[in-house]
Order: structure tokens, then C-alpha cells, then sequence
């Protein structure tokens, strides 16, 4: 059955020039796909610069930008409980079932779930990113996740690595938490010989399917494209130190890299040192829709990152057509199948090692680079991500049954815990509050019971008969349908 | 949305070798499943983690739960009792296929389907957790103890030259008097050091130069070589040449404890190819020393260990003469500010230098603190400053100043060296120094011998009770630390050259 879903979060629009893919365009995708599936949704976030108001996108998602105070990167002043009101206002008129925030640091988002939770909604959290324990900042990070968490009905993560630190971060159950990835929009992303192919899909002919593009001889120019924020985390130094050996020990081999950051005076400090301008070409920052022809212009990618979630950018680079060569950190070696990549652990002298291995194999022609897209493809799907995520609405809803959701596997051991389906009952919420922490617990059982009162308060003040109903776009019939009828015309 | 028939079929799913602890067709899954590694966490140990490591109800015994949180020598009690109890030998029920910790094979299991063997299994527990004893920890602690008990004699004396009770003159006199033998005592271990380390380094047949070279060049490319005056100018800051002076031979420190065989190299260097025995003192510190790399290369006639002597008698003076210099200026330095603002900023500068400084024995990795030890001297120097200012006469000023930088600048360097040197003499400085400390504040609060024979006894006491109810302290937190590492944890790069 379709369902009202509101998506909350901070980080909405793209932000200007700078190339961030995680929340803000994987956010708009998988809206579009829900909607495809026959959902309603809509997307809260805060007001932009020139950007304030409601605001609808292709196929009638709606945006309701909340008049909010920015205090960094897009990231709203937390005030625990300011956005009740007007949240309230958009669900009642909306008729929210299920509030789904999105990004661990949006304040935003954890307001939004304990609100509607206070309301009585189904709530879902998706978590893109991963954080440590030790140091301080993590550590107070880890108890706002906490409290964002106490009362969640599920948690999606993006790959098993952040199931395990969300789960350790937020005292979860762990069937309390799906993973599913994020996904490419594989017809942005393919390789030159795929241009005509992709234009016309159905009109494809056996003399269109894909040439292998002229096999690299042992000789030829290496490409290797690296795209990413240049940051400390992103593994800049890593890259500004094997630069030059990769280059001294590849001859034919040059280097293109877009991004900007911090580090970037580094990175050209290093070329002038070495005198590299002519083999290492620097593009500055690169918007979103560009990103495909920079990665197109290359035969591998390098991703040198400390630290990644899922990093959707080396699928985006293996759609494209490139050998990937990566840290082996975080998420990363869940992503991509062994023939696509090879592995460095996050050392100067491995990824030089790795690098010169992967521009071996281009040469001798080990490496079909040529499917990948195709496999891409196939392992990547917006419309998978939507089925799999509606089916996280369906199980937290209550229209698949609690057995089946959460699986149950006798002898297993741990479906003692019987809180998995949890009860809007002010008096479980606090219980699940008070066990965060000695004094957080009390804290947030504090908050709780505040936000409660004011809810009690809004009910009388604003009563919901007098908010007016939105009509909600018309629908498509869903998209299984339309095909279907398609055909038959 | 079909693929190309041209297309191969996917190759058969590999799993990527993320577990280090199930290396692919090494073992039989069977054999691998009946046996539960105890090492590794079980899913439901994640939220019931709190509840094990903790441990609230009064762990029995200290050893064993240090041992268990050690993690990889010994099982992880709780979990494996657990599974055992709960999930019989832990067999899990067969499946068409196994699960694989992989994002782009589609599998058969649900996507909130949490596999026993694989969750959580590169977690690591207080990896690097070194257990405390307790008499090393005391004995650790005396380094806090003596710094502790420097400052409250320096307040002590402040305190007493401002109620009249003390003449400034002799307690810079008495400090003069223990900074000479301090620093007599020092010069002759350095020199023992060296004349060893000679020794030593004569033995080896130095091969290989590359280092000492450049750290010759460098002394020898010291721009600042006939700029005297220039320099002494800049001297005249009475901090600067304190910390250049503290620096200098902290220097030399490091260089003499820490890189031993670069120093033995440049000495072999040095000596093969001069001719002229030289000093180590002048190649090391040449980069950071004007003074005396010009020495080197002016004053050749005299031995390297005179040179060095003249350049230290040097500096005294140029201190010595810059305070004096600058006493009438400091004494009315605060004459604007009230004396409570005085006494309250003081207060927190002193404390200051005692939280930041550093107390580490300048070796090895902990040689870089947190805090550049810069911090500390500079925070008790402008104590020392607007305490100074106080005070109502030059020489007060001027005595006062001296004292200071005996105290918080040269007296580290001398405890330090030390320490390093004999054990024996490091206990028995601090015992004076315990002693004098508590004897300074009886005098203080109420004057008169008893009251310092009372307060040195009970100071004692009191630091006895302190040195080793922290101590005791800190190992008992030991069993709440609870260090988690795992694969979302920032990998350190490791990068061997640096470009710039």
C-alpha cells in the first residue's frame, strides 16, 4: 500500500559549486523512485539562500523549506525544540505515516523523529557516514546519535561496516538495522563507447553493441583520474606523496585530479617541486553533471581515503569504465567485486605498489574494463534501493508481520529482545531515554517529557481540525503498470 | 534493462578477502562454524555491551579483568558463556547459500539479516592497553611531585619577600649558589656522556655520513653569524633568552639521548675529517645557536669544552645585565591594575605551568607533547612578571626575576638530566625538595622553626598519601577503560617522505 513519507534533512540542494554527492542528490533520487513506486513524499530541509518556501520538483515532490537559523555548512543551530510547531503543521496537512531523516550530524533530522514520535509516527533513519570513539567530539556526536536513535523503528545504513558502527555507536539491535547502499544512476555514468546506446535504448542492434574499445598496448598513456574533496580524511597526503613515484616508475602515465579543499596547496606545492605540471593536470572543483566527463577521460581511478562509508564515487568510476584502485578502509571493500578493483592498505609505499600492478593489468589487457558498466549496472539500481527501502516502510508499518520482518532464526539467540516493534506509550519512550547514559538518560528523559507537553499544548491551541488538508499530487498508477500498458499500445 | 547477450555471466561471487580471520579455502566452513572463536563478539554483545565491559557489579578481581580486556590473549569470558548458553555450539541453521559481507551480490537474506560469524569481527578492545603497577606509577609521579614542590617554594619566597620577612638579595644569592653547583654538576655528566660516547665512536668505523653532513652544513649555513648586536638586541627580551637558552640545551638533550648514533655519526664525522677533536655541543646545537657555532669557528684555541663553558658564562651574563636593565620597567609594570587581578592571574599562570608542563623524560615518542614546552616556561615567567611588579624596590625586581628563571628554566633541565643520570639522586631531590616545600609553607602560614619542622612533617606526609592515593587511583579507573577499534575508525596514513 502506498504511504505518506516525509523526508527530512539538512543537506537537500546540492551546495553550489563544490562536488558532495552523499545526502542531497541520493536523497533526491530515491524520492523520485518512491514516488515511482506509488508513494507520496515529501522532503523538509531548511531554507536556502533564495531558495525559501514550497517548492515542487519533477513528479510532484514537494519541498518545504523551514525557515531556519544556519550556523555551519548548511547545518541548522540545534534548538531542541523550535521546529515543533511548523513540523506538526506539514505532517498534519500531509498526512504523514513515516518520517525518515537522513545524515547523523542534521540536528534537523533528530528533531524531526523525536517529534514524530511524540506524534505517533513510524520513524526511519538513514546513516551515511562513520565516526570513532575516541576522541571528544565523537564522543558527544555518538550521544546525539544516541538520543536520535533510543526511539527509532529501524536504521538503514549503507554498507555492513556502518551497520556495525551505528550499532556500536547507538546501542542498537542489529536486526533493527537493514543495509542497503546507495546506487548510481548508471545511464550517467557510462563509459564513451555507451554514448550512442544509451541515447536510444530500445533501438540498440547487434552492430551497437559494445566494441571493445581499442585494446591499450603495453605502451600506451595511462590516465589515472582521482576525484575527491582534498582533505585530510579524503587521503590527500597519501596522494601528494605517491604522485611523483607512481610517475618516476610509470613512464607514459599521467595524472588528472578535480577537487578542491585544504590540501590543494599541498598537492600543487608538490607538482612544482617536482615539476609535474605537464603530467598532472588539476581541474579544480567539478560540479555534479560533470563528473562523468572528467572520469570518461581516464582508464583508472584512484581513491586514496582514510575513511568511507560506502563511497559511492568509485561505483560511479567502475560504471564509467575505469580500474579502480583503493584504500582498503571503511565500507570500501564491500563495494566493488575483485576484478574491478585492487586493493592498498593506507600506505605510501602499497599504494604506489597497487597502482603500478593496476597499470600492468590495463597494459597486458588483463582487465576487461569494457563490462563494467553493464555489471554496474546490474549490482546498482535506484529502483532496487526504493524496493528495498519500501520494504523497510512495510515491515516498521506493520504490513509485513514482526516474524517475518526481523527474521526469525531459532537458535540463533538474540530475538529475546521483544522491544523491537516499538510502543508510542509515553511511559516505553522514557525507558528507552533513561538507559542512554547517567545523566544524558535523564536529559533526554526530560526533553521527552517537554516535547510531549508541548504537543499536548500545540493539540489544544491549533487543534487539527482547523489545518487544512494539502491534496496531494495527482498519481501515476505505479510504475509496473505503466509499463504494462506501454507494451500493450 | 536486459544485458547484451554478448555479455558474460557474472563471475562467480569472490568474496574480497575482508576477513583477515577466514582466509578463503583455508578452513572447511563446517569446522569453522562448530567452533565459536571466542575471540570474536556475537551480535547481541553490541547492545549488551555496555552491561559486560563494564562490568557494574563489582568485577571480583582487578588481574582478570584486565586480562579480559586485553581482548586477544585471552577469551572474551562474557560473550563465549553467552553464546554458548544461547545459541547452543553457535551452529546456525543451513542455508542455500552462505552469507557473504559484500554490497553488490544480491543474496537471499533480508537486508537486516546479521550474520554470527562475520558481525563485528575486526572489532578490537583496548588493543594497546599496557596494564599500571603501582610502585613504578609512584615512582613516576615524584617527576609531577619535585615541579609541584619548585612552585610552591617560588610562591613561598614571593611570599616573603612582600611581607619583608626574607631579603631578596639572599634568597637570589642561595639560588645563585644551587644553580652553580646544579649546573657544574651537569656540565661534568655531559661531558662524561660525550667523552663516551667518543670512545664508543671511535670503535666503529664511521662508513656513512649523509646526516652529519647536512646537519654540518646547516651549522656551518647559520645566516645570523656576524650580526652580534642585532642578536643581542633581540636578547635583551628577557623571555627570549630564556627559552633560547632552556631550548639549547634541551636540544642537546634530545640529540644526546634520543638520536645517540646520529650524534655518534657527526662526532666520527667531525673528528675524521678536521682533525681538530670538536666539540658535539657545537655541530648540534650550531643551527639553533648563533653564538656558538660563531665560537666554533672564531675561537679554535680554546677546547671545545672551555668554548662551551665561555658561551654558557656568556649568556649568564647577558641575562643577568638584561635584567637588570629591565627591573625599574617591570617594577612598574601593573602599577595600574589592582593587586587582587594581580594575585588571581598569577594564580592561574602558575597553574598553567603546572598542567602544561612537560614532564615527560624527552625520549622517544612522548618527546613530542601535546603542548610545546614553551608554553609552560612562558606562563610562569609572566607570573614571575606581574608578581614581580608588586614589589617595591629594583633589587626586589631584579631578585625576584632572577630567581624565577633559575626555578622555572634552569632547574627542569638540571631534575631532567638527573633523573636520567642517577635514580638515587632523583629520590633524594625530591625528598628535599618535599621537605623544603612543606618547611616553606609552615613558615609562612605561622613562622618560627616548629612551624617548618610541623609543615615539612605533615607535607611530607600529605605527599606520601597523595603520590600514592592517585597512583592507586588511576589504576582502579583502569577497568572502565574501554577502547573500541574497528574498521570505521580513520586509517593513519603512513607516509615516509614528507614534501615540504
Amino acid at each position: 500500500m502506498p504511504y505518506n513519507i516525509a523526508m527530512v534533512s539538512d543537506f537537500f540542494f546540492p551546495q553550489s559549486a563544490r562536488y558532495l554527492v552523499a545526502p542531497p542528490a541520493l536523497l533526491l533520487i530515491a524520492s523520485q523512485k518512491l514516488i515511482d513506486r506509488g508513494h507520496k513524499v515529501i522532503v523538509i530541509t531548511h531554507a536556502y539562500k533564495g531558495r525559501t518556501g514550497v517548492r515542487y520538483l519533477t513528479n510532484g515532490l514537494k519541498i518545504y523549506h523551514v525557515p531556519f537559523f544556519v550556523i555551519y555548512r548548511e547545518t541548522t543551530f540545534p534548538t531542541v525544540f523550535s521546529f515543533f510547531p511548523i513540523f506538526r503543521n506539514i505532517v498534519i496537512r500531509e498526512e504523514i505515516d513515516i518520517v525518515h531523516g537522513h545524515a547523523s550530524l542534521s540536528s534537523f533530522c533528530g528533531e524531526a523523529i523525536l517529534h514524530a514520535r511524540t506524534m505517533g509516527l513510524r520513524t526511519v533513519f538513514t546513516d551515511h557516514s562513520l565516526f570513532g570513539f575516541a576522541d571528544a567530539a565523537s564522543i558527544l556526536t555518538n550521544k546525539l546519535l544516541k538520543f536520535t536513535l533510543s526511539d527509532v523503528d529501524h536504521a538503514i545504513c549503507v554498507s555492513h561496516t556502518c551497520k556495525e558502527n551505528t550499532v556500536l555507536r547507538a546501542s542498537l539491535d542489529p536486526l533493527m538495522v537493514s543495509v542497503i547502499p546507495n546506487a548510481v544512476v548508471a545511464e550517467n555514468f557510462c563509459p564513451l563507447s555507451h554514448t550512442t546506446r544509451a541515447s536510444d535504448q530500445g533501438l540498440s542492434s547487434p552492430a551497437d553493441a559494445p566494441m571493445s574499445p581499442r585494446p591499450i598496448g603495453p605502451d600506451d598513456p595511462i590516465t589515472i583520474v582521482v576525484i575527491s574533496r582534498l582533505f585530510y580524511n579524503k587521503g590527500t597526503d597519501l596522494l601528494i606523496a605517491s604522485i611523483p613515484r607512481i610517475l618516476a616508475s610509470n613512464p607514459n602515465t599521467r595524472f588528472i585530479i578535480a577537487g578542491s579543499g585544504p590540501k590543494a596547496i599541498d598537492l600543487e606545492q608538490m607538482l612544482e617541486r617536482n615539476v609535474l605540471q605537464d603530467k598532472v593536470e588539476l581541474l579544480g572543483s567539478v560540479r555534479h553533471e560533470e563528473v562523468r566527463d572528467v572520469m570518461v577521460r581516464g582508464d583508472i581511478y584512484l581513491h586514496p581515503s582514510l575513511t568511507e562509508a560506502f563511497g559511492t564515487v568509485i561505483v560511479e568510476a567502475a560504471s564509467c569504465g575505469l580500474y579502480v584502485v583503493c584504500t582498503r578502509v571503511g565500507g570500501i571493500p564491500e563495494v566493488l567485486p575483485q576484478h574491478m578493483t585492487t586493493f592498498a592498505k593506507p600506505e605510501e609505499d602499497d599504494i604506489v605498489l597497487a597502482t603500478s600492478k593496476a597499470i600492468a593489468a590495463l597494459r597486458s589487457n588483463k582487465v576487461r574494463t569494457d563490462r563494467f558498466h553493464d555489471q554496474v549496472k546490474m549490482m546498482y539500481s535506484w529502483r532496487d534501493v526504493a524496493a528495498r527501502t519500501e520494504r523497510v516502510y512495510e515491515g516498521i508499518i506493520g504490513d509485513i508481520s514482526p516474524e517475518e520482518f526481523y527474521g526469525y532464526y531459532p537458535g540463533q539467540g538474540w530475538e529475546a529482545s521483544g522491544d523491537r516493534v516499538r510502543s508510542f506509550a509515553l511511559i516505553d519512550r522514557l525507558k528507552r531515554y533513561y538507559g542512554c547514559g547517567v545523566w544524558a538518560g535523564k536529559l533526554f528523559c526530560l526533553c521527552v517529557v517537554i516535547d510531549f507537553l508541548i504537543y499536548v499544548f500545540l493539540e489544544m491551541w491549533f487543534p487539527r481540525a482547523n489545518i487544512d488538508i494539502a491534496r496531494s499530487w495527482p498519481k501515476k498508477p505505479p510504475a509496473s503498470k505503466t509499463q504494462t500498458t506501454r507494451s500493450v499500445r | 534493462m536486459t544485458s547484451p547477450p554478448s555479455l558474460d555471466p557474472f563471475p562467480p561471487p569472490i568474496p574480497v578477502d575482508t576477513h583477515p580471520n577466514r582466509a578463503p579455502g583455508s578452513k572447511s566452513p563446517e569446522l569453522e562454524r562448530s567452533l565459536p572463536d571466542p575471540n570474536r563478539l556475537a551480535p547481541e554483545d553490541a547492545y549488551f555491551a555496555p552491561s559486560l565491559s563494564r562490568g557494574r557489579s563489582a568485577p571480583s578481581n582487578y588481574e582478570e579483568n584486565l586480562r579480559s580486556m586485553n581482548g586477544e590473549s585471552s577469551a572474551h569470558i562474557g560473550s563465549a558463556a553467552l553464546r554458548k548458553k544461547l545459541g547452543g555450539a553457535g551452529r546456525r541453521r543451513k542455508r542455500k547459500s552462505a552469507w557473504k559481507k559484500l554490497l553488490w551480490v544480491k543474496q537471499s537474506y533480508p537486508d537486516n539479516y546479521t550474520d554470527t560469524e562475520t558481525f563485528l569481527d575486526h572489532l578490537q578492545r583496548n588493543p594497546r592497553v599496557r596494564p599500571y603497577d603501582f610502585w613504578p606509577l609512584v615512582a613516576d609521579s615524584t617527576v609531577i611531585v619535585q615541579h609541584v614542590c619548585s612552585v610552591v617554594i617560588f610562591v613561598c619566597c614571593f611570599v616573603g619577600i612582600v611581607q619583608d620577612r626574607v631579603s631578596p638579595v639572599s634568597i637570589v644569592c642561595w639560588g645563585s649558589v644551587g644553580t652553580a653547583v646544579g649546573w657544574i654538576l651537569w656540565d661534568n655528566w655531559i661531558w662524561k656522556e660525550h667523552e663516551e660516547s667518543v670512545q664508543s665512536a671511535n670503535g666503529i668505523t664511521g662508513s656513512d655520513d649523509g646526516s652529519s653532513s647536512t646537519s654540518f652544513a646547516s651549522a656551518v649555513d647559520t645566516p645570523a653569524n656576524d650580526t652580534q648586536s642585532d642578536y643581542t638586541k633581540t636578547n635583551a627580551i628577557h623571555g627570549l633568552g630564556l627559552s633560547m637558552n632552556g631550548n639549547e640545551s634541551k636540544e642537546q638533550f634530545a640529540h644526546r639521548s634520543a638520536d645517540f648514533s646520529e650524534s655518534i655519526d657527526t662526532v666520527t664525522h667531525l673528528t675524521g675529517q678536521n682533525g681538530v677533536p670538536s666539540a658535539p655541543g657545537s655541530s648540534i646545537i650550531g643551527t639553533t645557536d648563533p653564538f656558538i657555532s660563531q665560537d666554533t669557528h672564531r675561537v679554535s684555541t680554546l677546547s671545545p669544552r672551555n668554548r662551551q663553558r665561555l658561551t654558557t658564562v656568556k649568556s649568564a651574563f647577558l641575562i643577568y645585565f638584561a635584567l637588570l636593565g629591565l627591573s625599574p620597567i617591570l617594577k612598574s609594570l601593573t602599577k595600574s591594575t589592582a593587586s587582587d587581578s594581580i594575585w588571581a592571574m598569577s594564580c592561574w599562570l602558575l597553574i598553567m605551568n603546572i598542567f602544561s608542563f612537560d614532564y615527560g623524560s624527552g625520549e622517544g615518542a612522548g618527546a613530542t607533547t601535546k603542548f610545546p614546552a614553551s608554553l609552560s616556561t612562558n606562563a610562569a615567567v609572566m607570573a614571575s612578571t606581574v608578581l614581580a611588579s608588586r614589589l617595591p624596590s629594583t633589587t626586589h625586581v631584579f631578585s625576584l626575576m632572577l630567581f624565577s628563571m633559575e626555578v622555572f628554566g634552569l632547574f627542569p633541565i638540571f631534575r631532567r638530566q638527573l633523573r636520567q643520570k642517577s635514580w638515587t639522586g632523583h629520590v633524594l631531590l625530591t625528598l628535599i625538595l618535599v621537605i623544603v616545600a612543606g618547611g616553606a609553607v609552615g613558615v609562612t602560614l605561622s613562622g618560627g622553626w616548629a612551624a617548618a619542622i610541623i609543615g615539612s612533617v605533615l607535607g611530607g606526609i600529605l605527599t606520601a598519601f597523595v603520590m600514592g592515593g592517585c597512583s592507586w587511583w588511576l589504576i582502579s579507573l583502569q577497568k572502565y577503560k574501554n577502547v573500541v577499534i574497528g574498521p570505521w575508525d580513520p586509517a593513519r596514513p603512513i607516509i615516509r617522505r614528507h614534501w615540504n
